[in-house]
């Protein structure tokens, strides 16, 4: 993904080179295989999942997670992560809801919208200029939010009055709803800005090589406020679209994406070392996210049980990546130690031929 | 209620007092940047004068239930400095640890294992699953991430052991003198919050260990060159963290004679749920994230803090909602201050 993969590829390298990329890209192929697996042996031992029913519900799922994961991704891309996405979506989805008669139901989205990306900005900005470290920052974050979710709810669960949007978010195109299409719109929009566009660039450099992209004269402000505004954005427009769908809203809530959306975005393919990632190795990991949880769902599973199974595969994504690391640099360095000892030998007859 | 609890009054005053001056002196010392120390000030004086103002605050028996409040908190945050201070940042999974041990703790209990039996074969579970995570750490996970995974399994497990219901125990238990007794008139919770905090401290300070935590926290290739095992210290630190949560998960069940998850979703006010309020006590006592540096003691005051202002908003008749947004931005004005005076030291 980043240019520091571009190794030559040598005749006889080959195949450690395909190794290596398999080994250093995103695995999209393998999850999209993995997940369809997945998806085949629930739909095979669960009645309905497999239905139209059973597709329209992962499109729901997909909402939160989707958007979760897409925000999380971005993040983790810069070399940070935003743990305040659950209370800054539970914000969102208090605002989108209590705000709906006095503005309208748009305008109260828009508003849920603007407020939490403000948010993220500032999360971006603060981390930014402080240069702390994301953690401690979005920490204090989670529970400033999280009480300001409380107090603009009125410390209780808050309720529509005019559920006309949030029917229309529920209606049914195919298997597709005007929620999942608003969602996938927002994966499309984040992953071309991330891939083709200049300061989407400028997070991957912040992330993969935080010092190099500073000392190259990238601004460390630019890139960490776009990438937390754009998490902001995600939360807020996560916590609005369940807020209008759900006609409720509890200030409580939501605080889950954090643990599904982090899933999602490692089995995504984006690494806690920075620099890696993508929108849609987000979406791809958030579809695999969502075929286990909606899966589970169906099955009967309660949902304390599903945290238990998503949090277990969090830890098997980490192991994994672990492993691929160790023996990343394990080839890395035999190559390199192959590389010195071959011009070693070059160079040792060399020097008689020039004197 | 005006004339007995005027006696203890000034030296109760006193020391939040002194404490925080210690902290101002050490800022004075180390930074010499004035907003870091004006940020201090300004969080100082509004909590003394809220002290002062606030009816009921400074009595003896509302002292004693800050401490009290505190102590949960407090204890967890006296294991998680050991973690934040060997470079491992955070658990996000000590809310779980505690679910997980008030489940086991009043099921070991109704077997019929008596108080120590249980007590240690909670202990040893906890170790077990901190030692866990911290080797997936030492091998080059993030703490974060793992934890954050952690937490999900050990929440599905916690539920699905209880079944999800609030477990009764048939008093009088074992454990009854740990949740509500009293000795010398201090509740058995404070006297354990303060044992922890001295042991803690005394650990990190004076043994091999604590140094070894601390060195490696502060330069893990230098202690790898000297010798050290940044994995075995990373094992260890996250056990004892974990052991700190199975502890708050014992005494919570202790003091309501229950066990389960439920008891911990939201019991324990100040910062929202027991993790993030270790969390906010670690770091407005200002150990290092990055390491290397730290202190328990200043993050058992960082837990007394948060309760004081925690009690102080109820006093005033706030709900949940603005006293979580106080301790949030306690929590970042606190971060600020910390990445202030290190500005000023480099």
């Amino acid at each position: 993904m980043s240019a520091s993969t571009s190794v030559p590829a040598t005749s006889d390298a080959t195949r450690s080179h395909l190794l290596k990329r398999v080994l250093r890209e995103p695995q999209l192929p393998f999850i999209a295989v993995l997940t369809v697996i997945m998806w085949v042996g629930f739909a095979a031992t669960t009645d309905n999942y497999g239905s139209f029913n059973g597709v329209f519900a992962l499109g729901t799922t997909l909402t939160t997670v989707g958007l979760a994961s897409l925000g999380l991704t971005v993040t983790i891309i810069a070399g940070e992560i935003d743990l305040s996405i659950g209370t800054n979506a539970a914000l969102a989805s208090v605002i989108a809801v209590q705000f709906s008669d006095s503005l309208g139901a748009l305008g109260a989205v828009l508003l849920a919208i603007t407020v939490s990306s403000l948010i993220g900005a500032f999360n971006g900005f603060g981390i930014a200029k402080l240069r702390v470290s994301s953690l401690m920052f979005t920490v204090g974050m989670l529970t400033v939010l999280w009480g300001a979710a409380r107090i603009v709810s009125g410390e209780r669960t808050v309720t529509l009055t005019n559920f006309e949007f949030g029917d229309f978010l529920k209606e049914r195109w195919w298997i597709f709803s005007p929620t999942l299409v608003i969602v996938l719109l927002a994966v499309l929009a984040v992953a071309m800005f991330l891939r083709y566009h200049k300061y989407g660039r400028e997070i991957y450099a912040v992330g993969g090589a935080r010092k190099e992209a500073i000392a190259a004269g990238i601004s460390l402000t630019r890139p960490m406020v776009i990438a937390f505004l754009i998490a902001g954005a995600c939360a807020g427009l996560a916590g609005a679209l369940v807020g209008q769908r759900g006609g409720s809203a509890s200030p409580d809530g939501l605080q889950a994406i954090l643990l599904t959306g982090t899933t999602a975005a490692f089995v995504g393919g984006a690494s806690i070392r920075g620099g890696r990632g993508s929108g849609f190795g987000a979406l791809f990991g958030a579809i695999a996210v969502a075929v286990l949880s909606v899966g589970l769902s169906f099955r009967g599973t309660p949902q304390y049980l599903q945290s238990a199974w998503i949090g277990a595969l969090l830890v098997t994504v980490v192991l994994i990546e672990i492993v691929a690391q160790r023996i990343d640099t394990a080839n890395t360095r035999r190559e390199v130690l192959q590389k010195v000892s071959g011009t070693r030998a070059r160079q040792g007859p060399a020097p008689p031929k020039e004197t | 209620m005006s004339a007995p609890p005027r006696a203890p009054k000034k030296p109760t005053e006193d020391a939040p007092d002194s404490g925080s001056r210690s902290v101002v002196q050490s800022l004075v010392d180390r930074t010499g940047s004035p907003l870091a120390l004006g940020l201090t000030v300004v969080l100082l004086v509004v909590f003394v004068a809220g002290a002062i103002d606030t009816d009921n605050f400074l009595t003896a028996s509302n002292i004693r239930s800050v401490l009290r409040t505190s102590a949960y908190v407090g204890i967890l945050a006296t294991g998680l400095t050991f973690v934040t201070i060997s470079g491992n940042f955070f658990l996000l999974s000590l809310n779980e640890m505690a679910m997980v041990a008030s489940v086991s703790f009043v099921t070991f209990i109704a077997m019929g294992f008596g108080f120590v039996g249980s007590l240690l074969a909670v202990m040893v579970i906890a170790g077990l699953i901190g030692a866990l995570q911290g080797m997936i750490v030492g091998f080059g996970g993030n703490p974060i991430v793992v934890t954050l995974g952690a937490a999900g399994v050990l929440f599905g497990v916690a539920s699905a052991f209880s079944n999800n219901e609030v477990l009764p125990m048939t008093r009088p238990h074992p454990a009854e003198w740990l949740g509500s007794g009293l000795l010398a008139g201090v509740p058995a919770i404070t006297w354990t919050f303060l044992l922890v905090v001295i042991a803690g401290d005394l650990v990190l300070r004076h043994s091999r260990f604590g140094r070894t935590v601390t060195l490696i926290g502060a330069n893990k290739e230098a202690g790898k060159l000297i010798g050290l095992h940044p994995l075995r210290t990373s094992i260890s630190v996250f056990a004892i963290s974990s052991c700190a949560g199975a502890l708050v998960g014992i005494m919570v069940s202790s003091q309501l004679s229950q066990g389960g998850v439920e008891l911990f979703a939201d019991a324990v006010g100040p910062g929202g749920d027991l993790t993030i309020g270790a969390i906010a006590a670690v770091m407005v006592g200002g150990t290092a994230i990055h390491g290397g540096e730290g202190s328990v003691l200043r993050s058992a005051l960082g837990a007394v803090f948060i309760a004081a202002i925690n009690n102080m908003m109820v006093l005033r008749g706030f709900t949940n909602g603005p006293r979580l947004l106080f301790v949030g931005m306690a929590v970042v004005l606190g971060v600020t201050v910390y990445a202030l005076s290190r500005r000023g030291q480099s």
